[in-house]
């Protein structure tokens, strides 16, 4: 008798957990699969609560959980991210700048062609020639009207939100209309059965609970894949030297525009983050503690705040140090890690919550209905999330080693023998061809070939030395993405005005209602 | 209420106008001016009937859109429900100016107390960062135009139509599933009898004037009146 899984254990409570319990339990009710889903949290460990934004991809992950984008934006105090401003990541001087959209281009079968036309106007960037998206950002517009479609937009577009209500809104769905069993409990000991495999969990208060399979979201704690699989970790930080970071919150005037972007501006050994919500900019500075102190990272963040919000009081930063890499297994037997207790790197691409997406995708997508799949599912799961990680660890440093800076940090970052794998090859081969799908052929890329050449060029990769006459067509679709800016810089609210209209029509809905 | 200005890029640099459908806006209307030159767009979507000003004895063109006031079956909610919207809705709040002195070049106005005049920051600027206009705005430029134009025109037309007595009046007798009768009057049509029965030389002459293309769509944009009558009947049958 094959055992079937039918009762699902997420254990630890974070944006992690909770997005893995909506997900499965949203699925279990579409496809009529009878899942138990339970969560045990125990809400005396506080959450890390750093990731603040998400990829496009969460528009799908909020639709799949069922989860109304509007009430989504109000509960999460979230805000829309159109992508990533790089400020002083060429050579440091002042106003030096490029922007990562989330719009790509228009499709090109041969990206020479884009980078052909590109080059046509030297004066312009690689992005604003693509999309309009970069001006739009710059001008703090939204990417929808509040009359289109919910999570449907002008332009590609991801979040800014407040993790900490993010996970209280997904708690209250998961358990309210989802189904999803809450236990607030520590857990206390991991049981296994002869085979190895986790056959339930015990708290604190002396529940036990048992599952056919568990996923554990615990944090850098990996108490499942790490404390009782096994499973190892793969440190990567001599491809990628930031360690610590200072996390700050700063009030905001209400009235005051909301950023588009992400800004992600160079220090001298490491970067700074601004995350722009509608009541508070989340600021924090990443740093490599070999290369920086943390009372100079403080400094660091201070004078930026100083600069970015003058009318900032004195801020009390938040001090986390992470270690950079991941699990070698990622899958053991009945466990599955998601979340940081997969793996963590610097925020840089903000790519922690779209790795947790990506592996409920995956989970999901090959759900293991009895025990008898899971070893071949598991391998190939192991498989994807390593040339994911590779991918993520690649793309990161992409961002670092074209950099002109001087100091000792970026000089250290341009040394080929912290490149990963295939950088060093894939840098000679761009001074010849751009960036191009050919360069990422797994089934599922992470990044698109777009981001590469975003980052690439805007870093100030070179175009390559020869490149074919620009095609009529392509000027021609290129000339209607400048004509489409136009009017969307018309068209589009700001973020501010899109939020206080969206919270002016919901206090009036609920003043009507009282 | 209605108060007219002249557009400007200085005056109204921040002005924002809401292009979506719906009630609020104005546009639960029965029907919407059309004009000749408007008529192949318009016979597509809605049926084209003729109403006579009592007081100044002019005929004008209607897009039906509904069988009574304030009803538009056309607008779902707010989803404006084909492929086509009648210019002279299209470019609400806008209208066609001229100078207080004489018949100069025609100006953009703007009605700054239609609902369609954004108050937050909500719908679309009409003027750039640079002052110039949007591509809104250029197409709103556009339909103006024609529009006026339009208007211009369709005098000679109704003189021809006159001329060889092509409008009867009509009344229309709605019958809906549930029973009701609704009796429309006050409208005009072509009398398509007397349009056969027309001379070559009068044929030659309508032709020449450019006024046979619009009858033909007028007459044949009345075969929506049955996908009128069914819209009426779903709606009833939805309440």
């Amino acid at each position: 008798m094959v055992k079937s899984v039918k009762r699902i254990v997420i254990a630890g409570g974070g944006t992690a957990g909770w997005l893995a319990a909506c997900r499965l339990a949203a699925w279990s009710r579409a496809e009529g699969r009878p899942l138990d889903v339970t969560l045990i949290e125990s809400t005396d460990i506080p959450a890390i609560g750093v990731g603040e934004g998400t990829w496009p991809t969460m528009r799908e992950t909020l639709a799949l959980i069922g989860i109304d984008e509007a009430e989504f934006l109000l509960a999460s105090d979230a805000s829309f991210k159109q992508g990533s401003r790089f400020d002083g990541w060429g050579d440091g001087s002042a106003g030096e700048h490029y922007f990562h959209p989330f719009t790509p281009p228009p499709p090109a079968r041969d990206p020479r062609q884009l980078v052909a036309c590109w080059t046509a106007s030297p004066e312009r960037s690689y992005a604003s020639v693509m999309t309009s998206q970069e001006a739009v950002a710059a001008a703090d517009l939204a990417p929808r009207q509040r009359s289109m479609p919910p999570y449907a937009g002008a332009l590609n577009y991801a979040y800014h939100l407040d993790a900490g209500k993010f996970v209280a809104l997904l708690r209250r769905h998961a358990v309210q209309r989802l189904g999803v069993q809450h236990l607030d409990d520590r857990i206390t000991s991991i049981e296994a059965c002869d085979s190895g495999d986790i056959s339930a969990l015990s708290t604190a208060s002396g529940h036990r609970i048992e599952g056919d399979f568990f996923i554990d979201c615990t944090g850098h704690a990996a108490l499942l894949i790490h404390g009782h699989c096994g499973s190892g970790w793969v440190d990567r930080s001599a491809e990628l030297f930031n360690d610590r970071a200072l996390a700050a919150q700063v009030p905001v005037d209400p009235c005051s525009p909301v950023a588009s972007q992400t800004v992600s501006t160079a220090h001298r050994a490491g970067w700074i983050w601004d995350i722009a919500l509608p009541g508070r900019r989340g600021i924090g500075c990443v740093y490599a503690s070999s290369f920086m102190e943390d009372s100079e990272a403080e400094e660091v963040l201070s004078e930026y705040i100083a600069s970015a919000i003058p009318e900032a009081g004195a801020i009390q930063p938040r001090r986390l140090a992470f270690p950079t890499g991941h699990r070698a297994r990622f899958w053991d037997r009945n466990c599955l890690a998601i979340g940081l207790s997969s793996g963590f790197v610097e925020p840089l691409e903000a790519s922690a919550i779209v790795l947790v997406e990506l592996s409920l995708n995956a989970l999901i997508d090959n759900f293991p209905s009895n025990r008898a799949t899971m070893p071949l599912l598991a391998n190939r799961f192991n498989d994807l999330f390593s040339q994911r990680w590779e991918r993520i660890v690649e793309f990161l440093k992409l961002h670092y080693v074209l950099s002109e800076r001087a100091e000792p940090y970026w000089q250290a970052h341009r040394d080929p023998v912290t490149f990963p794998d295939r950088l060093a090859g894939l840098l000679e081969l761009w001074k010849e061809q751009p960036p191009s799908a050919y360069d990422l052929p797994l089934a599922e890329e992470i990044f698109p070939a777009a981001s590469y050449q975003y980052v690439y060029f805007g870093m100030g990769g070179a175009a390559p030395r020869s490149l074919p006459t620009p095609a009529p067509a392509m000027i021609a679709q290129l000339d209607q993405v400048a004509q489409r800016g136009r009017s969307l810089l018309a068209a589009l609210p700001t973020n501010r005005a899109y939020l206080d209209a969206l919270n002016g029509d919901a206090r009036r809905l609920l003043e009507g209602r009282a | 209420m209605s108060r007219h200005a002249i557009l400007t890029g200085d005056d109204h640099a921040q002005l924002r106008v809401r292009t979506e459908s719906s009630a609020e806006l104005g546009d639960a209307v029965m029907a919407s001016l059309t004009v000749p030159i408007e008529f192949r767009r318009i016979q597509h979507n809605f049926p084209i009937l003729f109403r006579k000003d009592i007081e100044t004895g002019r005929f004008s063109a209607l897009a039906l859109l509904g069988f009574e006031n304030g009803e538009n079956l056309f607008l779902e909610g707010d989803r404006w429900d084909a492929e086509y919207k009648p210019l002279a809705m299209a470019i609400q709040p806008f209208l066609v100016g001229r100078p207080a002195a004489g018949d100069g070049p025609s100006q953009v106005h703007i009605d700054l107390d239609h609902p369609r005049v954004a108050a937050g920051g909500e719908g679309v600027l009409l003027f750039d960062s640079a002052g110039r206009p949007t591509p809104y705005l250029e197409r709103i430029g556009e339909m103006l135009s024609e529009l006026d134009e339009g208007y211009r025109a369709s005098e000679a037309f109704f003189a021809a139509l006159e001329r060889y007595d092509l409008l009867e009046p009509f009344f229309l007798d709605v019958e809906l599933k549930n029973g009701s009768k609704h009796r429309m009057v006050g409208y005009h049509l072509i009398n398509e009898d007397k349009l056969r029965e027309l001379e070559p030389g009068a044929i030659a002459e309508l032709h020449t004037g450019g006024h046979l293309m619009p009858i033909f769509m007028a007459l044949a944009s009345l075969s929506n009146l049955s996908g009128l009558i069914a819209r009426k009947n779903r709606r009833n049958s939805d309440v």
